[in-house]
């Protein structure tokens, strides 16, 4: 068979057509055409100890995914993601993958809230982040919320794989909708899954899966009963226990804290709106992360 | 599926009645998953409400999930079963979920082992159901349906005795809900543990109330 790098033949064109060189623009399918473009990310990280400190190991940086370093005095690590796209949208995919080598701290937040923006028909925006958190390493997982806006479709995994000896602290806030803007979410599809292993088996997973008119969903008394936000904290170190009477002094009715293994602590929060998700969350996230929060928190 | 192209015979159906019945000695009436602690806030205070809770708990909660582990458990290999039986654990939403489902699970086990002579041992409650189910080819869909409604059963009863409900009006609440426990088990036959989902939020957080309420009934 003869090579062909540029295969200018198609059903409709069977002649012979080497001396008419631009007829290839006439094979540009419409469907390309009428696609947006969309926004692909990857993004992998790993730390290791120098000295006292953790410090990178490799970094991977593609597409519309990419992460800054903080300058920090103490031990640890900060990364900062940043999606240059701004947001994420049906069809995008934005993936992560991190490592903690042995004893490294890293903690890990976002530039700004993640938008989940309307998405075309049928089309789905995809997130994975994967982390491996070797013994005697500690993940901060804190990114600011993610706002789901109307129309929008996501689909989101977080996996968490944890040594024995490894700890973790790890947030995710989620916001329903703009209402200062007006807008109620009649029609989103979002699915989200947590899961958090050690030693390979599940240790703490946490799923939902949210179709249609998600705000009506939520009023319901039991389910959100009007909730506007809602934050997942989940807590892995040997010393959860000593947060559990603190937490459950700070929070409000609308939040419970749990020890579901005598190292494992699980907060549930559900808010009004964003502004009253912060204000509840943020001492938590202090009381757990044992000290300031990353700065992006606080701009 | 294959096991419900099976028609259930009189001696399944009435295995399944004595496992599902509160005089199974798994302890079911002694947890409230968290319905007391609703009750005592005063957001549960008459049978539409209830009804409400148990609804929300049955379609996006514990209802649901519980039938995909009995689904995951009555296919998995005894080599898979424990991973199973890991993912259920990892899938409570509090200390007392967990302890509800441990608890339970162990007591079926126990009992269900020693009388039907099945190797079932400190499983979750939903994947000791599921597995012994499978031991003895009970079809599938049904076990899940009289599950669904024990637990329904168990939370009317919680509140006759905490709103209180007068007898006629919990059974009114459980005929009511008897569809729903049909669906839920039809709509699971064809999941797998990729479609766990949970929302019934506000449930969950009155679980975890319930560990510091003061005067209670009920262990969870």
């Amino acid at each position: 068979m003869a090579f062909c790098p540029l295969d200018v033949r198609t059903k409709n064109s069977s002649t012979r057509q080497e001396d008419s060189p631009i007829t290839r623009l006439a094979d540009i399918s419409s469907h390309h055409a009428t696609q947006p473009p969309r926004a692909k990310g990857t993004l992998r990280v790993g730390t290791k100890m120098v000295g006292d400190r953790s410090v990178l190991d490799d970094l991977h940086q593609a597409g519309s995914f990419r992460c800054l370093f903080p300058k920090t005095c103490g031990a640890a690590m900060d990364v900062v993601l940043l999606n240059t796209a701004g947001g994420i949208t049906g069809g995008d995919q934005f993936t992560f993958s991190g490592h903690l080598a042995m004893d490294t701290t890293l903690t890990l937040t976002t530039q700004a809230c993640e938008r989940a923006y309307k998405a075309q028909p049928n089309q789905t925006g995809q997130i994975r982040n994967r982390l491996r958190v070797e013994a005697g390493a500690r993940f901060n997982w804190l990114p600011q919320e993610t706002i789901l806006f109307n129309g929008s479709a996501l689909d989101r995994r977080l996996s968490i794989d944890l040594d024995p000896g490894a700890s973790l602290l790890m947030v995710e806030p989620l916001v329903f909708g703009r209402p200062a803007m007006g807008e109620v979410l009649t029609k989103v599809r979002f699915r989200d899954r947590i899961e958090i292993r050690r030693a390979g088996m599940p240790l703490f997973i946490d799923a939902m899966s949210l179709a249609g008119n998600v705000q009506a969903h939520l009023d319901k008394p039991f389910i959100g009963n009007g909730a506007g936000a809602m934050a997942l904290v989940v807590l892995v170190a040997k010393d959860a226990e000593r947060h559990l009477a603190t937490l459950r002094e700070t929070l409000p009715e609308t939040g419970g804290v749990s020890l579901l293994q005598q190292d494992v602590l699980v907060l549930r929060l559900l808010a009004e709106d964003d502004f009253t998700l912060r204000k509840t969350l943020l001492p938590v996230l202090r009381e757990l992360h044992g000290g300031d929060l990353p700065r992006c928190w606080m701009i | 599926m294959d096991s419900d192209a099976l028609m259930a015979t009189a001696t399944d159906t009435l295995t399944l009645t004595q496992w599902f019945s509160p005089a199974f000695p798994v302890g079911a009436f002694a947890y409230s998953h968290g319905l007391e602690r609703t009750i005592e806030a005063g957001d549960a205070a008459n049978s539409e409400q209830v009804g409400a809770w148990i609804a929300d708990v049955l379609q996006h909660g514990a209802g649901w999930n519980d039938s995909l582990f009995i689904g995951a458990a009555y296919s998995a290999s005894a080599k898979d079963l424990c991973e199973v039986d890991a993912t259920s654990r990892a899938f409570s939403a509090s200390a007392e979920r967990l302890k509800e489902t441990q608890l339970q699970g162990a007591a079926f086990c126990k009992v269900t082992g020693e009388i039907w002579a099945a190797d079932l041992r400190g499983l979750t409650y939903p994947v000791a159901v599921g597995r012994a189910a499978r031991l003895q080819g009970l079809p599938l869909e049904l076990t899940n349906q009289v599950y669904l409604q024990a637990f329904v059963s168990n939370l009317a009863a919680v509140a006759m005795r905490l709103v209180p409900l007068g007898q006629t009006e919990g059974q009114k609440l459980i005929h009511a809900l008897t569809p729903l426990c049909c669906t839920i088990a039809e709509g699971a036959a064809t999941a797998t543990l990729d479609d766990l989902a949970s929302s019934s939020f506000v449930t969950d957080i009155a679980a975890m109330k319930h560990e510091t309420q003061y005067s209670r009934i009920f262990r969870t």
